[in-house]
Order: structure tokens, then C-alpha cells, then sequence
């Protein structure tokens, strides 16, 4: 509790077990030595350039309908769980000085995210990158933007605990869950132990996550059959997705997302050059993580998979974001560059680079996937309105109202242990 | 008669003791069996720029997680670096269960905390207060990236010739400016006590026995004893208390601590099993009692008359209590007497801008201009 938090000694360690852990062949692009390799795969699908129409890579798979989550055997849902945690999602107890919860930053009414470029973060400080949307975690095998934990049910104490998000420290959250007599009882339900716990109290988080999943978008029921739900314009879009414009290279499957990392190009925040508190942040974020002294002192952009495995040629690497919910979690990329989807189909096309021609800080390991599009205005139509297709209704719930703290012990009690001492 | 024993009592074996208490020696007897004489404090050399520097982080919020709160929240100048509440206020999202204590000459003690449990120094008692999560709950890697974004603290840890702003020289400017907190000019050190003050002292040294634990400049043994002192139910009454109670009872790994309906006291540290050590406290010291008010760990009393009347009866009820909490028998006079003496133990006021950051601070953090261009 009263613990020096995690030094950079700690975490050089906890490094050395993610770079053993973690096999560089599945993160994305292919490190230097078979760079060749990378740029061989693109040149060995020739469809590409025009469209799938007639023959797609059978390496790359197709978009689906997005079936149910997988459900892990050590987290099995039940009724009583997630209604726990949502209780618990909205609950800002479960957070430093009990004012920020999940639903804070993942606000539903922004799209289960955060509107602005850069998250807000803890009371007192800004978060340093883009807040994803809950809509359809449940399907990522890592979470965060350069994959950091393997699973909902660590991704929120990560959240709940980091120093620039909600600050809070496991003894002192798992002491308020027991002093709030009614997640004592649903705690019980839900898992069969006669208290609390923090770790149950994120499987019950991680659960109702879960539920947060959106299965019958436009593109869902044109995938499913129902060829009405797309327009004519979309399905030109979805032609060109899948073709000239190259996004089914990363955004495929049902996920819309191949979940490995790349260097698309995104240009570095312009808010850390401007904003004193995001410099801040920007600096722990590398004394956090455990940065050599070298790079802490500068680095001026996110390394991104790096942190995870310090190959130099995973610098400015992140996952392929899912793009389902992307018609309610603007603004996109990392940081929030773009605001608009315009302005990010305008970025591909001009092979990863903003409107004043800024690239990626770490240009050597940029994906050589990314290329000139080409497109003309009406493809780019074309395209944002097929994109439109990867958004339902929008998912919107009512804050719930939270159970209060109650003593423990009764005047009576304490009265006679005072007694009796 | 107010002779004193001083040599080496603190060899003297606990089981050795207690048969002088048996034997009626020590508290029927005007000598008292006591550590080093009261007297001044010895004078403590102070680095002037790291004081400084340390003032600035003492009364600067940005030192805790949310920014809400700094060191002198809790412990106010004005109440002698104490706090007037009988529990203080911790984190904002909790509470606290203790009465936070003054830091005026807590340069001269050698352990801290009412239960003791940092017996080192100091810099780790900054640390602790910083991060511990009911008090200041403060990841320090972030504190050090706020000091460095303010070109004030960036100019006055080099001055203080501790480099550019980090964790390890906030550590050490703190508990130099702690060393600027002394008493100053409380009659006791500047031998202008009034004759009833002095009629408390004799009484001090031998009928009230309170030299027997609040002995040495700093009036105290720096050991643990129980004295009986009631629970402070709102410990337990209030959750935003409790909560924080049980996550320390929880960390310290008190047993069963779910079921605890009393303050654990230095049992953190001695963790007896029959539970005999349950309710010792650090023996506080007795200096700045003018302004410290309520008493106690747990303010449970709020006034010096009150405290006197608590030993003269001999304390409360507790089974373990110390067996030399024995009813004195003071008269009216005497008790006023004593009162006297205690309050000659405070000094003047240390609310000057001498003691206090009065420049105030900066309400954001400015941008690094060319940030582009300068190492982080």
C-alpha cells in the first residue's frame, strides 16, 4: 500500500518477461531481418491493386458477422455478475479519491469512450492516449493500444489503478466494497465468498464488459444475408475496403481488426508540444514504464509496442483498432490526431501522412502496407459511407444508482469490545 | 527530591521492572526509573536552500494524487503543525482513523507514526506520508514530472545542489525544512518558567511520574505502552474511516483484521499473539501541547486539563494497560501545577513566512516552449 509504487528497476524486469513471452512474428510487421519478407506479402497479392472481387488472398480473413464473445473458463457469466459489475463500472469508488469510475473516461454517452483527443485522466493530470471504446472489448485478445495485458479482467485494475486514470490502490477499494452492505450480499451471489474481493470485483467488471457487444450493425445483417442493409453506395465502399483501399489487409474478420501492430504513420500529438500537463504525463508515462535513461531523456513521440518488447524496429507500433462503434468514438488514432473519419480516410490516401504532410516520428519502421490510395472524391464517399455500415444504434445506458456505505459494527458492539478490553 | 536516574535505564530488563513495580518503588517513590533528563533540544544545522526548497513542497497540493491536498493540510501552523480535529481528514474519498500529530521537532525523533512503524528516517517518512493511498496516495513518478514542469522547483533543486527536480531530492528537501521546525523560546528551554510551572515540573519528575515514559529533550521514551486511552468509535462508525483503517490493518498484516473494533497500535510491529502488545502507542512528545490540541492518537481528549485528569485517575480500562497507570492522587493545585509546567513547554507561534510558503504557486503548468528541442 504504502509501497514506492513500481520502480524502473521492477519494471526492466516485468519487460524481460513480456519480450519472453511475446513472439514478434505475431505482432504484425516482421522485424528488419526478413523486412523483405513484409514487403514480399504485398507484392505477392497483386489482387490489391484492383479488388478482391475475383480472387482474395485467402490469407487475409474475410469480414464476418461478429459472433458472440468468447467467455473465459475462469470467468463464467451469470446474472448476478454482470449486474455487479455494472454496478461497479459506474462506481467511482472503485478509483483513487472515489470521484473518477470506469464509466468516467468510458463515458456511454461518448461512445463508451472519451470525446477529446487525448483521454482525460485522474483529477489533477491528463492521460497521454486516446480512450478506446468498451463497445466490443470483449473480443480483443490484449487490450490497450499496444496490447499491454492479455484480458478484460486485467485491463481494469491496469485502468483503475495507473497513476493518470483512476489511482486507486487494492486494499483501500477492496476495505469500501465490504463497507457497502449491498455488495456484500451481490458479491456473495455472484461468487459464492462470504466478502468482496478486488479481483472478483473485476471479473464482475470484465463480465458485464461482455454484454457491451454490438452484433447487428448494418454491415452484421448484410453479412448475415440481408442484402437491403447496405446501400448501393456502401457496397461500392465495401468493394473498395476490400480492394483499392487496402484496409481488409489489417481490418479483417469479424473484429474488423487483425489485432497485430503496425506503423501506419499517425504523426506525432501536437498537444504535447503545446500542454504543460500532457508533458507531465508524457514524461511518467516513459519513468512508468521503464524506459532506459537514454530514451526517457528523448524520446518525443509514443514507442508504443516497444514498451512491450524494446525491438527497436517495433518503435511507433500499435494493434489494429477494431472499426465497429466507430460512428460514436471520434476522434481516432492513438492520440486522437483525426477527428473526423474524412480526415482519416484523407491520411491513407495520402499513404500516412496528415494534410500538412507530417508522418510517424519512426519512419524506418513504417508498414510498407501503407501505401497512396488514389482515390477519387466519390471513392472516398463511397468508402465513409461503407464505414457508417461497421455502427448499430447507438448504445446508451442510465447511470445506476449505486449502493451507500454503511457501518460495519454497531454502537453496541463497539461499546461492549471497548468493555471487554 | 527530583533527582534522576539517568544512567542506562533502557537496559533495565522489561521483567526487572515490572518487580519494581511490584515493589511499589517507582510510582510510591518520588524517583522515577526514566530515560535521559528533560532539558533543550540540541541545536540542528540546516542546509538553508534545501530548507527552502523543502518549505515550498510542504505546502505545495501538487504533491498529493488528485492535487487537493498538501503536507500542511493536515498539519497546520497555526495548530502547531497538528491538526484541531480529534481524527484527521487523510485523502479526499477517505478518511482517517488517527489524530495526525505535530511535526514541530520531529527532526530530533528517532521513530514516527503513533504506532511507530517507521523507525529509519525522515526521507522515508516523506515517502510513506506521500504515497500511502489513505493519506496522499501520490505516485511519485508523476510528482517528480509535475516538479520538473515548474521552473520554480527546476531553479531551486539546483540552488539546493540536488540536480534537476526528482523523487530522491524531494525526500531530502522535505526533512530539511523539517529541521527548521523547532521549538523556539518555550520558557522550560529559556528558563523563565513562572513558579507554578516549576512546582509542575517537580511533580513532573516525581509524584505524577510522567517522567518515567516522557523523558529526554523531547519528553518521550520513542516506545510503545498502553495507557488505556478510549477507542474512538468514529473509527468504526464513520466508512470513509474505516475503510482506510481496514486497508492499513490489511497491509500490516494484522490478524483477522476484518474483526478488529480497536486501534491495533505498535501491535503492527510486535504482532504478540496473546494480543498483549494491542493499544501501545508511541509515548508523544510533550513539546507545542499549546497548539496541538485534541490529544492523543485518536484526539479522544480534547483538553490538557482533561489529559491530567486521565493520568490521575490512573488512564482507563484495558487489561493490558502499563502497570505504572496508577491513580496519583493529585490535588487540585498540583493538577493546575502541572498544567503549568506542560504549557511551558510551547513555544512561540511558527506561522511567519519563515516557516510558511507565502509566494504561493502556480495555478497550471506552463508549457516547455521548445520541447521539441530540449532534453526531457
Amino acid at each position: 500500500m504504502s509501497s514506492l509504487k513500481k520502480t524502473p528497476v521492477l519494471m526492466t524486469a516485468t519487460v524481460v518477461a513480456a519480450v519472453l513471452s511475446v513472439s514478434a512474428a505475431a505482432m504484425g510487421d516482421k522485424p528488419p531481418a526478413s523486412t523483405s519478407i513484409g514487403m514480399s506479402q504485398v507484392a505477392a497479392t497483386p489482387a490489391i491493386a484492383g479488388t478482391f472481387a475475383k480472387a482474395p488472398d485467402p490469407a487475409i480473413p474475410p469480414l464476418a458477422p461478429l459472433p458472440p464473445p468468447p467467455i473465459p473458463l475462469d470467468n463464467p457469466m451469470s446474472e448476478a455478475k454482470i449486474e455487479l459489475g455494472k454496478l461497479l463500472f459506474f462506481d467511482p469508488r472503485l478509483g483513487g479519491d472515489a470521484s473518477v469510475s470506469c464509466a468516467t473516461c468510458h463515458d456511454p454517452e461518448q461512445g463508451w469512450s472519451w470525446a477529446e483527443d487525448i483521454s482525460r485522466g485522474y483529477p489533477g493530470t491528463v492521460h497521454w492516449r486516446s480512450n478506446q471504446t468498451i463497445i466490443n472489448s470483449a473480443y480483443y485478445s490484449k487490450l490497450f493500444w499496444a496490447g499491454s495485458v492479455p484480458s478484460l479482467e486485467a485491463q481494469a485494475p491496469s485502468a483503475a489503478k495507473g497513476g493518470v486514470a483512476g489511482n486507486g490502490e487494492n486494499d483501500l477499494m477492496e476495505a469500501r466494497l465490504r463497507l457497502i452492505p449491498e455488495y456484500v450480499e451481490r458479491f456473495k451471489e455472484a461468487f459464492g465468498e462470504p466478502l468482496p474481493t478486488i479481483n472478483n470485483a473485476w471479473k464482475a467488471i470484465a463480465a458485464f464488459e461482455r454484454t457491451l457487444v454490438q452484433r447487428d450493425t448494418p454491415l452484421d445483417r448484410y453479412l448475415l444475408g440481408d442484402s437491403s442493409a447496405l446501400t448501393e453506395q456502401q457496397i461500392r465502399g465495401k468493394a473498395l475496403y476490400e480492394g483499392k483501399a487496402r484496409c481488409i489487409l489489417c481490418h479483417n474478420g469479424a473484429l474488423a481488426s487483425n489485432e497485430k501492430y503496425y506503423n501506419i504513420g499517425v504523426p506525432r500529438a501536437q498537444r504535447w508540444l503545446e500542454d504543460g500537463l500532457a508533458q507531465v504525463t508524457f514524461r511518467f508515462e516513459y519513468y512508468a514504464k521503464g524506459a532506459t535513461e537514454e530514451l526517457y531523456r528523448t524520446v518525443k513521440d509514443d514507442v508504443g509496442l516497444y514498451f512491450r518488447n524494446k525491438n527497436k524496429w517495433d518503435m511507433g507500433k500499435f494493434r489494429v483498432p477494431s472499426l465497429r462503434y466507430i460512428g460514436y468514438t471520434a476522434p481516432y488514432m492513438r492520440q486522437g490526431q483525426f477527428y473526423t473519419l474524412e480526415e482519416v480516410i484523407d491520411f491513407y490516401d495520402r499513404g500516412g501522412f496528415d494534410e500538412e504532410g507530417n508522418t510517424t516520428s519512426y519512419p524506418s519502421t513504417k508498414t510498407p502496407l501503407i501505401t497512396k490510395l488514389h482515390l477519387t472524391d466519390e471513392e472516398k464517399e463511397d468508402l465513409l459511407a461503407f464505414l457508417d455500415a461497421f455502427t448499430g444504434e447507438e448504445i446508451l445506458m442510465d447511470k445506476p444508482k449505486l449502493p451507500g456505505y454503511e457501518p460495519m459494527f454497531s454502537l453496541a458492539e463497539l461499546q461492549a469490545a471497548q468493555a471487554a478490553k | 527530591m527530583a533527582c534522576m536516574i539517568t544512567t542506562r535505564p533502557f537496559l533495565i530488563k522489561r521483567g526487572f521492572l515490572v518487580t519494581a513495580l511490584g515493589m511499589g518503588l517507582v510510582l510510591a517513590n518520588p524517583v522515577a526509573v526514566a530515560g535521559a533528563d528533560i532539558g533543550p533540544l540540541p541545536t540542528l544545522k540546516v542546509n538553508q536552500a534545501r530548507a527552502e526548497l523543502g518549505k515550498r513542497l510542504f505546502f505545495d497540493k501538487r504533491l498529493s494524487g488528485d492535487a487537493a491536498i498538501s503536507c500542511a493540510t493536515c498539519h497546520q501552523p497555526e495548530h502547531g503543525y497538528a491538526n484541531p480535529d480529534a481524527l484527521s481528514d487523510g485523502y479526499p474519498g477517505n478518511k482517517h482513523f488517527r489524530n495526525a500529530p505535530s511535526v514541530i521537532n520531529t527532526a530530533h525523533k528517532t521513530v514516527w507514526m503513533h504506532d511507530g512503524r517507521i523507525g529509519t528516517n525522515l526521507n522515508d517518512v516523506t515517502r510513506g506520508m506521500i504515497t500511502e493511498s489513505y493519506l496522499m496516495n501520490m505516485d511519485m513518478r508523476i510528482m517528480q514530472e509535475r516538479l520538473k514542469q515548474d521552473p520554480v522547483y527546476v531553479e531551486m533543486f539546483k540552488a539546493a545542489g540536488l540536480g534537476e527536480p526528482s523523487n530522491g531530492g524531494a525526500r531530502k528537501a522535505i526533512p530539511e525544512y523539517l529541521k527548521t521546525l523547532n521549538s523556539e523560546g518555550a520558557p522550560f528551554d529559556t528558563g523563565q518558567m513562572s513558579a507554578e510551572a516549576q512546582r509542575g515540573m517537580k511533580l513532573f519528575k516525581g509524584k505524577a511520574g510522567c517522567i518515567a515514559c516522557h523523558n529526554g529533550p523531547m519528553f518521550t521514551d520513542g516506545k510503545a505502552h498502553n495507557t488505556g486511552v478510549k477507542e474512538n468509535f468514529d473509527v468504526f462508525l464513520d466508512p470513509a474511516r474505516h475503510q482506510a483503517f481496514l486497508a492499513y490493518a490489511a497491509f500490516l498484516g494484522v490478524e483477522n483484521y476484518m474483526n478488529l473494533k480497536r486501534d491495533p497500535g505498535a501491535h503492527v510491529q510486535t504482532h504478540k499473539a496473546d494480543g498483549s502488545d494491542m493499544g501501545t502507542f508511541i509515548t508523544p512528545s510533550l513539546r507545542e501541547l499549546k497548539y496541538t490540541a485534541p490529544y492523543m492518537h485518536n484526539g479522544m481528549i480534547k483538553t490538557l486539563p482533561e489529559v491530567i485528569a486521565f493520568y490521575n485517575r490512573g488512564g482507563d480500562n484495558d487489561r493490558h494497560k502499563d502497570s505504572r497507570m496508577k491513580p496519583l492522587g493529585l490535588s487540585s493545585q498540583e493538577q493546575k501545577d502541572l498544567l503549568a509546567f506542560l504549557l511551558a513547554l510551547s513555544g512561540k507561534p511558527l506561522t511567519s513566512s519563515r516557516h510558511v510558503w507565502t509566494e504561493g504557486y502556480p495555478q497550471e503548468y506552463e508549457a516547455i516552449a521548445n520541447w521539441l528541442d530540449v532534453p526531457n
